[in-house]
C-alpha cells in the first residue's frame, strides 16, 4: 500500500479554509444568540407559565431534541416551497439550527431559572435590596454558576453541529473542505487538516469562554 | 399543499414503503447499538486506563487523552469523511454501513469514556482506601467497589448521549448508507411530498429517541433521590 501524503497541496489553501472557519463561527454565534432568545422565553414559560404555555414549551423541546437537526432542515428546505415559501440554503440552515438551539437552551436556562430559590429572594427583599441589587447579587450568581458551563459546552457543540450546513451547499469550514477535496483529490489530507482546525477552534472557544467565566462570573469552569 | 398531502397519503403508506422505512430504521438502530456497545467497552477501558498511575502505561495514557480530546472536538461529518477516505483504499470491499458504524464507534468511544470517567471519579476516596486496606487487587477493586457505585452516575448522561448518537447517524446518509434519513431522501426523490417523506422519517427518529430520553430522565430523577 503506497500512499504519499501531500499536505502542502492542502496547506496552500489554508487562507480559504480559515475563511470557512470564520463562517462556521458566525453560524454558531448567530444560532447561539437567536436560540438563547427563544430559550429565555421557553424557560420562563416552562417554569412560570400557565398550563398551556408550559405544555407548548415542553412539546417544542421534546420534538426538537429527539429528532435530528439534519432532517428538520431537510423538511424546512424541501417542504416549505410547497407552501410557497422559498428559503435559501443558508437561511434554512440558520432557522433549523436556531430552532434546535432554542430547544436545548430552553432546558439549560430552565435549570438556571429554578436555581434561584424563592426563600433567598424573600430574604434579600427583607434586607431592603433594590430590584437591581436583587438581580445583581442574588439571582445572577446562582444562574451563572448553574448555566455557564453547560452554555459554553453548548456553544462548542454548535460549532461542531454547524458542519451539517455543508450538506446544503453552505461554504463553511466543512463545505470548503469538500470543495477543495473534490478539486485536488487529496481527501485524507484535506479532512485531517480541517479536523485539526476544528480542534483548534473549539479549544480556543472553550478556553476563552472558561477564562471569561472566571473573570466575570467567578465560575470555576474547566479549561479542558 | 394540504390537498397534495391528502391525495398522496394512501399511496405513501403502502406495504413496500413501510417495509423500506422499517429496514432503514433497523440500520439506524444497528449503527447506534453497535457503536454504543463498542463505545462503552472501549470507553470503559480508556477511563480505567486514565485512572491508573503506573509508569509503564504512561504512553498509552497520553494516547488515550489525546484521542478523547480530539475526537470530541471534530464534527461527526468530518469523522465520517476521514474514515471513508482511510478505509476505502485499505479495504476496497468495505460496506458503507461498516464505514459509518466505525465512525459512530470512534465518536461514541470518545464521548462515553468521558461520561464513564466522571462516573468513576464520583466514587468517594475512602471507598478506594478501604478496598486497598482489605488487600483488593486493581481488578477486584474496579469490579466489586468502583463500578457498582458509579453506574448511577454513568447511566443517565450515557442515555442522553445515545440519543445524540441516534441523531448523529443521520449524517451517514451523506455516504449513501440507506438509513432513515437516506430512506426519506429516496422517498422524496420518488415523487412523494417532502412533508410526507421527511415527516414520516422525523416520526421514526422520534419513536427511537423519545423512549430513551424519557428513560434517561426517569433514571436521573430516581437515582438522584436515592
Amino acid at each position: 500500500m503506497d500512499y504519499t501524503f501531500q499536505f502542502a497541496e492542502v496547506l496552500k489553501e489554508l487562507p480559504y479554509l480559515l475563511g470557512g472557519a470564520v463562517v462556521t463561527l458566525q453560524i454558531a454565534f448567530i444560532t447561539f444568540w437567536a436560540g438563547a432568545f427563544i430559550g429565555i422565553f421557553g424557560a420562563i414559560a416552562k417554569v412560570y407559565g400557565g398550563n398551556a404555555a408550559r405544555r407548548i414549551a415542553s412539546s417544542y423541546v421534546i420534538i426538537f431534541t429527539n429528532t435530528p437537526a439534519l432532517v428538520q432542515i431537510f423538511l424546512l428546505y424541501y417542504a416549505l416551497p410547497d407552501a410557497g415559501i422559498l428559503l435559501g440554503s443558508m437561511t434554512a440552515v440558520l432557522i433549523g439550527l436556531t430552532l434546535n438551539a432554542g430547544a436545548y437552551l430552553t432546558e439549560i436556562l430552565r435549570a438556571g431559572v429554578i436555581s434561584v430559590r424563592r426563600s433567598e429572594m424573600e430574604a434579600a427583599t427583607t434586607l431592603g435590596m433594590s430590584r437591581l441589587q436583587l438581580l445583581r447579587y442574588v439571582m445572577l450568581p446562582h444562574i451563572a454558576k448553574t448555566i455557564y458551563a453547560p452554555l459554553s459546552n453548548f456553544f462548542v457543540w454548535l460549532v461542531l453541529g454547524s458542519s451539517l450546513a455543508a450538506l446544503f451547499g453552505v461554504e463553511e469550514l466543512t463545505g470548503r473542505a469538500i470543495n477543495i477535496s473534490t478539486a485536488n483529490l487529496r481527501s485524507i489530507e484535506t479532512f485531517t487538516i480541517v479536523a485539526a482546525i476544528y480542534v483548534v477552534l473549539t479549544v480556543l472557544a472553550s478556553s476563552s469562554l472558561a477564562l471569561v467565566g472566571r473573570w466575570a462570573f467567578r465560575v470555576k469552569a474547566k479549561v479542558f | 399543499m394540504f390537498q397534495r398531502l391528502i391525495d398522496e397519503a394512501p399511496l405513501f403508506f403502502n406495504y413496500h414503503n413501510l417495509v423500506f422505512i422499517l429496514e432503514a430504521m433497523g440500520r439506524t438502530l444497528g449503527m447506534t447499538i453497535i457503536g454504543c456497545t463498542v463505545g462503552f467497552t472501549l470507553g470503559l477501558i480508556i477511563a480505567v486506563l486514565r485512572r491508573s498511575e503506573s509508569r509503564t502505561l504512561l504512553p498509552f495514557r497520553a494516547i488515550a487523552i489525546a484521542y478523547v480530546e480530539t475526537f470530541r472536538r471534530i464534527p461527526f461529518l468530518v469523522i465520517l469523511f476521514i474514515v471513508l477516505f482511510v478505509i476505502e483504499p485499505l479495504m476496497p470491499g468495505a460496506s458503507l454501513f461498516a464505514i459509518a458504524t466505525v465512525s459512530v464507534c470512534l465518536l461514541s468511544t470518545a464521548f462515553l469514556s468521558e461520561v464513564i470517567r466522571s462516573g468513576l471519579e464520583s466514587v468517594p476516596e475512602q471507598q478506594i482506601e478501604g478496598a486497598r486496606t482489605l488487600n483488593f487487587n486493581a481488578l477486584q477493586m474496579l469490579v466489586m467497589v468502583i463500578l457498582p457505585q458509579s453506574w448511577k452516575v454513568i447511566i443517565p448522561p450515557a442515555a442522553a448521549f445515545i440519543v445524540m448518537f441516534i441523531k448523529d447517524t443521520s449524517l451517514a446518509s451523506q455516504l449513501g448508507v440507506i438509513e432513515l434519513t437516506f430512506a426519506g431522501k429516496m422517498l422524496v426523490n420518488r415523487g412523494f411530498s417532502p412533508v410526507l417523506g421527511f415527516g414520516a422519517i422525523l416520526i421514526c427518529y422520534f419513536l427511537l429517541s423519545y423512549p430513551l430520553s424519557r428513560f434517561a430522565a426517569y433514571l436521573e430523577k430516581r437515582l438522584a433521590s436515592s
